[in-house]
Order: C-alpha cells, then structure tokens, then sequence
C-alpha cells in the first residue's frame, strides 16, 4: 500500500512521469471519446471528454507556461496554451484536445530519444567507479573515488573497474581499456605499467600507486573534452539559432496580422501551433551529439561540430612517417661487417661509441650490443650534428654516423663500402657507417616497422572516397618508399624538413583539396596547425595532444583515421539531411496552413513527427560501423553525397 | 556579501528535448536569490550553476529546475 503510494507521489512530483501519465489519461480519454462519438452517435459524451483531454494535458503545459512567464520569458507552451484555450472558446474541442496531448505525446517521445542519443557519453561517464579501496596503515579502506590522495595505494579486484590513473606496483592483469581507448583487446599489465581510471582488470589482483584522481584522471579530462567539443556549435547550428531567434516571434506578429485582416480565427491559432521551430533548432545539434558521442566510443576525440563539419569535406590525407605508419622505433636490422672486423667486433664498437649519444637511431644498436655483454667505457666522446659520433675506445678511433661523417673524417668507403650502403638504401634502410683507425669496419641497417594494420587503413581510406593519400617525411627516398611500398601509398615527399611539409599542405589547399593531416605533433607542428584537419596519434595519457589537435586518437591504431573520416562524413551528411528535412517542414507547414489544407491539431501533428524524424535520424549515427566493417560505410558514405548539393542549395 | 562564498554546482538533466527549454532554465536559475550565473547545456543535457549555498542550495537549484517541468541531479563533473 504504502509503494503505491510512493509510486503514485512521485508520478505527481517527478515532471517526466507526470507528464507521461497525463499523457496516456488524456490520450486514452480521445480514444474513448471517438469511439462513442462515431461508434454510438453520443456526441455530448464526445464533447466532454474532449473538453477533459484537454484539460488534463493542457493543465501541465499552461502551469509551465505561466512559470516561464513569471520569470519574464515568451514559451513555446504559451503559444500552445493560447491556441488551446482559443480552440476551446471556438468550440473546437477536437482541435484542443488533439493539439495538448500531440504536444506532450511528442515532448515524452523527443524527451526518450534524445536520451538515447546523448547515451553515448552516458557510457563513459558510467565509467568511472564511484569508491575506490585504498591501504590505510595496511588495512585496505573503501572511500570515495574523488577522496583517494595521489602516492596512496589502491587496490584493484579482478572485475573492478580501476578508480584512479596510477601506476602499478605490484602484480599482473589483463587490463581491458575499451573505455578509453575503444580497443576491444585486454592489454597485460605489471609492476611498472600505466593503468587509466575506468579501464577494467579482467583478472588477477593489482595495486597501483595513484598519481591522477577524480576530474585530473585521463577519463575525466576526456569527458570533458568530448562534452566541450558537443557544446561547440558548428557553423551552421549559429546559423539557425539566428534564424530560430526571430522565427517564434514573427510567427506570433504573422497570426496577429492574419486574424487583423481575415478575421478567421482558426487561421491564427494554428500559426501559433506551428510556431516551434522545432526540428530545425534540433536538426544540427542532434546530429553533432550522435556524431561525437559515436566517435568518443571508439577512442576518437573529435573537438567540436566545426571539426566535424571540416573532417567531412576532407578529400586528401597527409601522414607522416615516422611514429605515424611506423611503431616509430627503429630496429637494427642488417649487419655488414667489412675488412676483416667481426660481426660482434663490429656491434661492440658501435654500440659503445653509440651509447654516449642520445640520437634515436642508437638506441637500438646500443640495446643490441649490450646483449653481447657488457660494453667498455669510451675515453673520449664527439658528438658531429647531424653526421654522428666519434669516440675512443679501448685506444682505436671510432667512427659511427652517416656518409657525410666519413666524408669530414676523410675515411674512404672502398667498393665493398658503396656496395654495402647501395644494398641498405635499395631495401629501404637507414645506413650507419662504422670506421676504425681510419678505415671503414663496417655497416648497419636500420628499419622501422610499418604499423599493424596501416595497409588495410590506407586502403579504407580511399574506399571511403579519400582520393589523395601523402607521405610527408624527414627520413630519405629510399627508406620512406620501402615503407609506402609497403602499405599502399604511392604519393611520397622525402627529406622535408617541418617548414617544407608547411609548404606541401599550403600548396595542397592552394590548389583546392581539402586537406588532413596524421602527426605526432612535435616536429609536424606546423604542418599540423596548416592543414584543415590536424589528427594527433596517441594521445591518451598526454595532454598536449588532446588539446592542440582537431581530432585525436586515444590510441595508436591507423584504423581509427578512415573511422574518424567516415564518422565526420556520415555526420556532416546527416546534418544537412536533417535541415532538408526541417525546412521542407517548416515550407510545407505555412504553405499548407495558409492554403487552408493544414488545421491545429494536422500542424501539430506534422511539427511533432518531423522532431522525432530528426532526432531518429541523428540516432542513425550511433550505428556508423567501426573499423572491421568497411563495405558498410562505403555504401553510407555514397548516400550522403547524394543529398548533399540539395542541402547546400537550401542553405 | 563576500566573493568567496559563490561555489560551482554541475547538474545534469536526461529529459531536455527542445532547445526552447534553454533559456526557460537559465532564467528560472537565475531568478533564485544567490545565484550569481546558470548556463544550460542543451547538447549534453549539463546545467552550470554558479550560487551561493547559503541563499541558494543545492536542492532549491533541483527544484527550481523541477518548477520548469525537468527533472535534475547533481554531478560531480
């Protein structure tokens, strides 16, 4: 007794439920009404059960109109309420009751979907555990997530989502990071490793050193980031909210002017009921909303409508090589030894002269080396920029760097030497030239690796309509062709320094394409902050990438590129559906009203469906697929273009 | 009146559906005594209320909301 009570209490006091009970009376009420009109002939009985289904949903809408009055603002539910009364007073009773119980069927319907719509960061925000179990003088203690202190020690079960960013000090588990990154595959983690507040321990037992808590933790930042980037309004959201700013109001002076010169009253009431702007003020945002949210699932930070609306025209990619299509850490991969040096004499000598720099092509040689045992301390260190290093060793001269650095040293290379490097260069390796004494002891060839996945990336790429896909990079011809040849990329620019991949981007715009650019957002700077659409890799766990690029992947996985394309396309398609749609309303809706075809509770009804067909038609883009799918986003992506040239027409 | 008493408050709504409701808010918000800014963001359904506890709750920011016809809770961020 007492549950119903409380159930009955909070349908009274909680506006949603209220509203969605009044709905379903006055609605039930209508039906009852039409039966006994048209099945019994009881037509009183008719008139006053429409008189009271207009009452009871009305009742709600003219409460919040007279509220909203109260505090100085004109509501769409005054409007609703005037036309209603005045249909009331006309003696159209079937017109008002109609009109209040389409408006609030419609506001519960458009409440539920866009619910559903703003799910996706729902997901997200669910993410995050609300009480963490932290060591307290060795006691593990349960206190609130936001309450940890940064150095104390938490506790992760196996199944619990983790509450801070930390560090893990002691033992092992699969850690699954699809909330932050959207990857679906558990990453290992140990002592050592970093682990992200909201990620989950599929198994074993860990305890992490807090560094980052609450609203400082990498999943916070991101919900943040994702909710600024869907408050940011794109264009042509400013656009209409211009457009809408002066709609309601002219609409109202419109059915004034109309009933001053035809006196029908009729006419003036439905204007009113049409006055809502309502599918186009929603018709942007709703597609910008499905559209990020849809992105952030996957690990993909779009930063605002104005982003998304400039990702969907792109129609040529830069990537960078290294770090980007590559792991960005070269391996050693071939050993020439030369003159009679051995091949462990040869990496002994490299790798100690190496270890005294801190060049990333080093670190390799010096890691390899040092698995040969432990290397001898130099007596003497040069470092030659841009050429390579110069150290005594064990009393001998050594020499390791590129060509130019045996150039300056005036060793000569012999024909054994230019063979060798000729044999590097052809399969795309970056050479390092060893020189003892004076005389060259041998080569090593460094390659980097092509990332998993980029081959079947850039393909996507070109399904999904990117034409031009570029290589830009520091590295030379032959190492930077070896790694197009390899994943697919037939347009390469080698041996740019930053302000010459700036020069490529300008021309490309110059010359009228829409241009991204792939990044890792240190020496491609410039490059990055020319280009249309900057793309930085990565970038979970740094901030610097989060803030200065226009789309950012949470993780390193070129598959999320052609994702986050066909993401923006399919949005920026469904944006400009959305206005055709709002505006053939709107046209239709006067037309039809001024032509006598459309009366109250007809407009009602059409303004209400073209809402709901709005929002449904944003919701469509929760569904863009990911990465594994490409037939399917292909076909999206061509239906879109079809209905682009009648949006930008009409707009 | 001291500066220092005005705290943030972060609420978030599921059931904004029409972007009409927008200012409706911001205005019922900011007609509460205390209450020194209210933003209303209909995108992501997050209300941002800059008030004074003491002159305005928590709660009364709720139910202000609630007068407007929307339900609302309290968030951490």
């Amino acid at each position: 007794m007492s549950s119903l009570v409380a159930n009955i209490s909070s349908a009274i006091t909680h506006p949603a439920r209220r509203r969605f009970w009044l709905t379903i009376s006055s609605g039930s009420l209508i039906v009852i009404g039409l039966i006994a009109r048209y099945g019994f002939g009881m037509i009183d009985l008719w008139w006053v059960l429409m008189v009271a289904a207009a009452l009871l949903a009305g009742s709600d809408i003219a409460v919040r109109a007279w509220r909203a009055l109260k505090v100085k603002h004109l509501s769409i539910e005054l409007l609703v309420t005037v036309a209603a009364v005045g249909a009331l007073v006309i003696g159209e009773v079937w017109e008002s009751a109609a009109v209040t119980f389409l408006f609030m069927l419609g506001a519960w319907l458009e409440m539920r979907t866009m619910g559903q719509t703003r799910g996706a960061l729902k997901a997200l925000l669910d993410a995050a555990p609300a009480t963490a179990v932290v060591l307290r003088d060795n006691e593990p203690v349960e206190i609130p997530a936001y309450a940890v202190q940064p150095e104390e020690i938490v506790l992760v079960k196996a199944g619990q989502r983790i509450p801070v960013d930390g560090e893990v000090t002691e033992g092992t588990a699969a850690v699954s990071e699809a909330a932050i990154t959207g990857e679906p595959m558990p990453a290992e983690k140990a002592p050592g490793s970093r682990v992200h507040a909201g990620t989950i321990a599929e198994n074993g037992l860990l305890r992490i050193r807090a560094t980052n808590v609450g609203a400082d933790t990498t999943l916070a930042r991101i919900i943040q980031r994702v909710e600024e980037a869907q408050e940011e309004k794109a264009p042509s959201q400013r656009m209409i909210e211009r457009f809408a700013h002066w709609y309601t109001p002219s609409i109202i002076g419109l059915a004034v002017l109309a009933f001053a010169f035809t006196q029908d009253i009729r006419l003036a009431l439905t204007l009113l009921v049409v006055g809502c702007p309502g599918a186009l003020v929603i018709s942007t945002p709703v597609s910008i909303v499905a559209g990020i949210g849809r992105a952030a699932r996957s690990g993909i930070l779009i930063k605002g409508g104005q982003h998304l609306e400039s990702a969907g025209r792109i129609d040529t990619l830069a990537l960078d090589k290294t770090g980007t299509l590559t792991e960005g850490k070269p391996r050693l991969a071939t050993m020439i030894a030369l003159n009679g040096t051995t091949e462990d004499e040869l990496l002994r000598l490299a790798a100690t002269a190496e270890a005294g720099s801190d060049h990333p092509l080093g670190r390799p040689i010096v890691e390899a080396g040092r698995k040969q045992g432990a290397l001898p301390t130099p007596e003497t260190l040069d470092e030659h920029a841009g050429m390579g290093i110069s150290a005594r060793i064990d009393g001998r001269d050594v020499a390791a760097g590129n060509r130019r650095l045996m150039d300056k040293l005036g060793i000569p290379l012999g024909t054994d030497g230019e063979a060798g490097l000729d044999r590097l260069l052809t399969a795309g390796q970056t050479p390092i030239l060893v020189a003892a004494d004076g005389k060259l002891i041998g080569l090593l060839g460094m390659s980097d690796m092509a990332r998993d996945g980029a081959k079947e990336a850039i393909a996507r790429l070109r399904n999904i309509g990117i034409g031009r896909v570029v290589m830009l990079t520091g590295d030379q011809q032959g190492a930077a062709q070896a790694i197009a040849r390899e994943v697919g990329i037939d347009e390469v620019h080698a041996g740019l320094m930053p302000e010459d991949k700036l020069d490529l981007i300008r021309q490309m715009k110059a010359d009228g394409a829409h241009v991204a650019m792939v990044g890792d957002g240190i020496n491609d700077a410039p490059a990055l902050a020319a280009a249309d659409t900057s793309i930085a890799m990565g970038a979970a766990g740094s901030d610097v990438a989060i803030e200065t690029a226009d789309i950012a992947l949470l993780k390193d996985d070129l598959g999320k590129i052609p994702e986050a394309m066909a993401i923006s396309r399919a949005t920026l398609g469904n944006m400009r559906q959305n206005l055709v749609i709002a505006l053939l309303t709107v046209a239709g809706l006067l037309a039809g009203v001024f032509s006598g075809h459309v009366h109250m509770a007809g407009g009602m009804l059409v303004h209400q469906l073209s809402v709901l067909i709005v929002i449904a038609n944003g919701m469509r883009l929760l569904r863009v697929p990911g990465a594994n799918k490409p037939a399917i986003d292909a076909r999206g992506g061509r239906g879109q273009t079809a209905v682009a040239p009648a949006a930008s027409a009409s707009t | 009146m001291s500066q220092n008493t005005i705290t943030k408050t972060i609420l978030r709504s599921d059931e904004l559906s029409c972007p009409s409701c927008v200012p409706k808010i911001e205005k019922a918000l900011s007609a509460l005594p205390g209450v020194t800014k209210a933003a209303v963001r209909f995108n992501t359904g997050k209300i941002e209320v800059e008030h004074d506890p003491a002159r305005s709750s928590v709660d009364a920011l709720v139910e202000a909301i609630r007068g407007t016809g929307y339900e609302a809770r309290p968030s951490a961020f």
